[in-house]
């Protein structure tokens, strides 16, 4: 069955939200990780409003879930901090979307 | 590398240079992963042989075999590599509008009888009645107040001189990032302008002037 861009959103949001509990480790920035990934993740929220029930190609599935799977690497935490950045643009232009 | 990196990314998109500084963040060494994360960048070439999309495709592939040269130093290499590349890429593009002599990297701005707030910029643009001073981070997260407090300074010193001097933070990152991080600093900020990832090629335009922080 094919996913959609909600069901991909949805799987970014997570893997965003990961990244932010490793990110949170860093003491210092502990309120910057919570307000990035509040920023990313109000604009990914943006495109699954907008286009949640799109069907996404195999390709741009693809893409988003190697994106996951990329950050799923990441046990650094201010590596985490990098990516929260760096994911939500990937995903983002993965759907087609200007970040 | 850093000025095979930088040449790569002067001639760059958008999505080239998101590609760069994934790569270059990542922990993945294998090119197939990363074609696959951007596929717009590594389409096949069309049967016409068009050459701008083959010069395109290869400027991807040399971009991604220089990040993943970058991406395999360790972080503290790695760390310096990153930001010696975002300074090399803004004396490039810098370059295109104001030639090559008047930009300089890692130079010192005196005014008289400020001495002790000497601080060298990591570019500068020497042009008699023009000039202009960048700061330059690999990311968001390199915004802090000294980094605010030093370019307002030497704005504020040359207009005490009469002197004009536009200051910029060139950052290798979201906008959106970036202005989550300027948001929580209370260094002043209203007179420096942000150069993002999305608006490097600015920095050969000249549009940032008109950009200044809110």
């Amino acid at each position: 069955m094919s996913r959609t861009i909600r069901d991909l959103v949805e799987a970014a949001v997570d893997a965003l939200a990961g990244l932010a509990v490793r990110g949170e480790d860093v003491d210092d920035e502990w309120s910057y990780v919570a307000d990035i990934e509040a920023a990313w993740r109000a604009r990914l929220e943006e495109v699954a409003t907008t286009r949640g029930d799109e069907p996404a190609s195999g390709t741009v599935a693809h893409a988003v879930d190697l994106a996951i799977d990329e950050v799923a690497r990441i046990a650094d935490p201010h590596r985490a901090i990098d990516w929260l950045s760096t994911f939500p643009q990937v995903v983002l232009v993965a759907l087609g979307e200007v970040p | 590398m850093v000025h095979r990196a930088a040449d790569l990314l002067a001639e760059a998109t958008f999505l080239q240079r998101l590609l760069a500084r994934a790569v270059m963040n990542g922990e993945s060494d294998e090119a197939a992963l990363w074609r696959s994360m951007f596929p717009g960048l590594f389409d096949p070439i069309s049967a016409s042989g068009d050459s701008a999309e083959g010069s395109a495709r290869a400027r991807s592939e040399a971009l991604l075999a220089v990040a993943l040269e970058v991406a395999g130093r360790g972080d503290r290499v790695r760390d310096q590599i990153r930001g010696a590349i975002v300074e090399a890429l803004t004396e490039r593009l810098l370059s295109r509008r104001t030639g090559g002599g008047a930009v300089r990297r890692e130079r010192r701005i005196l005014f008289d009888g400020v001495r002790s707030e000497i601080h060298p910029y990591d570019v500068t643009v020497e042009v008699p009645g023009a000039a202009e001073a960048f700061d330059c981070k690999w990311g968001a997260r390199g915004i802090k107040a000294d980094v605010l407090h030093q370019l307002d300074d030497a704005r504020v010193h040359a207009g005490d001189e009469d002197a004009r001097l536009r200051v910029g933070l060139v950052v290798f990152d979201a906008d959106r990032s970036c202005r989550v991080r300027l948001a929580r600093e209370t260094a002043p900020s209203a007179g420096t302008h942000l150069i993002s990832l999305e608006a490097l090629d600015r920095l050969a335009t000249g549009e940032w002037h008109d950009r200044a922080l809110p």
